[in-house]
């Protein structure tokens, strides 16, 4: 079974305009609660303990062969998401399936040869690096650690081809160099080829490009997508950009204090967004156009810190269009036009 | 009327025995009442026109030729002392990491009222009257003058370094990427702020930042910055919709846009030149698709092509730079 894309929402992609039905990943009533330490006053009134619910119940699943963007504001979850993903840090309740498999569940050596096949990009390639490190050892590491070399030509080879696959060339000259001596963009891809190299099938960038220049930006962007395709890769990309995460993705969710607000094909959402946080953010998202005439919707206040969550709909002390009952019940994620979900009473 | 005018500005870092030719003379104006968006990657010099002209350079910098018209005033011969005389009060500077433009261990009414006491020479109660004053008009709380910066969110301090900025009334404003640090909802309000502002004060603002979407919509006119040179100046419609240099067509070209029809994205390949030894020729010629063999012996002068429409490329208008 297949769904169809329209040839617009792959632009980035050109491959053939359909997406398998097959679940890389399938998560559900994800929740990670970070425990608040307590103040000594509370501890000695025997207070409550109260957490930070960064991730608070949410449930996706990340199709074979497709890019799913997570989008959100900072503190929203998207982060936490994606490391509870791969176990970075433990799920406070839930099941992470991937194909099939619950990894919650998982013990070390297990986890370590499934993580194999799930690999994450960080934002700062600086920090993931280590200077002291040259390219060839850092990007043979993760074979070597893994013990998937029987030789020592072999490592170099897959090196080299990695080093090639992500445009470092001449591969023979960037593997003996050193992190300082290479540019941000450059650094990106050395930590996109140590992902490569053990050839995974899911992939989660946390805004690998947010440190680069625009135009550095979209050459790693093309880069990771002509790769996605050359290797059948699903991406679970999380950006904090819209515009680009349209340009890269097949499919969005949004977040808002740790809930997912909508989600659904990416144009749909952003042509027509539903939720109204949606609609707000989508409007405040700058266009490189003078001549566009937009209008920001303004929202009240800001963001804030995931503690004291207000009762109903979490949005609704910032939002529009709220009413009595957003105030008493939470709306629950739901499918009202084919494959757009959206968690408000007002749709 | 021009609130600032820079000439030929030329400003180099000393980096031991060798050169850095930053900024290469750059030339713009700003008026009353405008915003001039200047954009650029990140080491193309704005930061350091910015510096310039508030005459903030590190010890190693020196502005090695050109002029600088503030309000009428020459800037750059002038000494330390006479600096300071119009820092604050004719031109001030809005930062990008609102998180340390605050000193943490001072209360943030404290800090504004100490810029008003030390320029203006109010006594203190004049002075957090009109702190409470700046509060209001950047959409803060007055009462919140006695609190200290971390009780503040990231948009909150940006208004408090706006705030900060306005204590003296200037004529300019600079600000060096405002909202790079921001979600894009409170990047929208305190972009509406800035306008809301410069419309009420007839201010100028320069509006520094890498991210040409905010450039798009909140400057009148643009400066496309390369390599330390202005490559392309003029309003905001016709450089973007009529890119005379094939750099501002490239630049332009990288950026996602969550209107429109949805195109590839094209980078520039290469990186950027080291400008302590700078091609010779057009700076931009060794990344330029459309480069000839003049481009890369003889630097092009920026010229006039259309009223108030600068660009500086030996071929400008020449090639179809439409996407």
């Amino acid at each position: 079974m297949f769904r169809a894309i329209s040839p617009e929402n792959s632009i980035c992609l050109d491959r053939g305009d359909v997406l398998s039905n097959k679940k890389v990943l399938c998560v559900r009533g994800l929740k990670k609660w970070f425990p608040v330490r307590k103040k000594f006053l509370a501890s000695i009134l025997g207070r409550e303990q109260e957490y930070v619910r960064a991730v608070d119940g949410i449930d996706f699943d990340v199709y074979a062969g497709e890019i799913l963007c997570l989008v959100g504001e900072s503190g929203c979850g998207k982060t936490t998401t994606a490391r509870t993903i791969l176990r970075l840090i433990e799920p406070t309740e839930g099941s992470i399936r991937y194909h099939g498999e619950d990894i919650t569940a998982l013990d070390r050596e297990k986890l370590r040869k499934i993580r194999t096949k799930m690999q994450i990009i960080f934002q700062n390639p600086f920090e993931v690096l280590d200077p002291r490190m040259t390219v060839r050892s850092l990007v043979g590491e993760p074979l070597e650690v893994n013990n998937l070399t029987s030789n020592d030509r072999e490592l170099e080879e897959r090196v080299l081809e990695a080093l090639r696959e992500v445009r470092l060339t001449p591969p023979k000259d960037f593997a003996r160099r050193f992190t300082h001596e290479l540019s941000g963009g450059q650094l990106q891809r050395v930590a996109i080829a140590r992902s490569l190299i053990l050839r995974p099938d899911f992939m989660v960038a946390d805004e690998p490009v947010s440190m680069l220049d625009a135009s550095i930006r979209t050459e790693i962007i093309n880069l990771m997508t002509e790769l996605q395709r050359l290797h059948r890769l699903t991406y679970l990309y999380i950006t904090h950009d819209i515009a680009q995460a349209r340009y890269i993705g097949n499919r969005i969710i949004v977040m808002y204090l740790g809930k997912i607000v909508e989600k659904g094909p990416i144009e749909d959402v952003i042509r027509e967004p539903l939720h109204p946080y949606t609609k707000a953010l989508i409007s405040n998202v700058p266009v490189p156009d003078p001549t566009a005439k937009r209008k920001r919707i303004l929202l009240e206040g800001e963001t804030p810190t995931p503690i004291n969550l207000p009762k109903g709909c979490r949005f609704h002390p910032r939002c529009n269009e709220a009413s009595g009952k957003c105030r008493r019940k939470e709306p629950k994620l739901r499918e009202v036009k084919m494959n757009h979900w959206v968690a408000c009473h007002k749709v | 009327m021009k609130v600032l005018k820079v000439e030929n500005l030329s400003t180099h870092y000393q980096l031991g025995s060798e050169t850095v030719y930053a900024v290469d003379n750059v030339s713009f104006s700003i008026n009353a009442a405008e915003t001039f968006g200047l954009a650029g990657e990140s080491g193309c010099g704005k930061t350091t026109v910015a510096k310039s002209i508030m005459r903030i350079l590190p010890d190693n910098g020196l502005i090695a030729g050109g002029k600088i018209l503030l309000d009428g005033q020459e800037i750059v011969g002038l000494s330390e002392k006479e600096a300071k005389k119009f820092r604050w009060r004719k031109a001030s500077m809005v930062f990008q990491y609102a998180m340390s433009a605050f000193n943490p261990v001072l209360r943030v009414g404290d800090q504004i009222a100490e810029v008003l006491k030390e320029k203006e020479g109010c006594t203190k109660n004049v002075a957090y009257k009109k702190v409470k004053k700046l509060f209001e008009e950047v959409g803060l709380e007055p009462s919140r003058i006695r609190d200290y910066p971390h009780e503040f969110s990231g948009g909150m301090r940006q208004r408090a370094i706006i705030a900060q900025a306005l204590a003296c009334n200037p004529k300019l404003i600079i600000a060096d990427e405002p909202v790079t640090a921001l979600d894009v909802i409170i990047q929208g309000k305190i972009l509406d702020l800035l306008k809301k502002l410069k419309e009420k004060h007839d201010l100028a603002v320069l509006l520094i930042t890498h991210d040409l979407s905010v450039i798009a919509e909140e400057s009148d006119r643009v400066g496309i910055m390369y390599a330390g040179s202005l490559m392309e100046v003029g309003d905001a419609v016709s450089v973007f919709k009529e890119s005379l240099h094939p750099y501002t067509a490239k630049l332009i070209g990288a950026f996602p846009s969550v209107i429109g029809k949805k195109t590839r994205l094209e980078f520039i390949p290469g990186v950027p030149p080291d400008l302590i030894s700078p091609p010779k020729g057009c700076k931009f010629h060794e990344r330029c698709p459309f480069a000839k063999p003049i481009c890369k012996v003889k630097r092009p002068e920026q010229r006039e092509f259309d009223k108030g429409h600068f660009v500086s490329c030996h071929f400008a208008g020449e090639f179809n730079l439409l996407r």
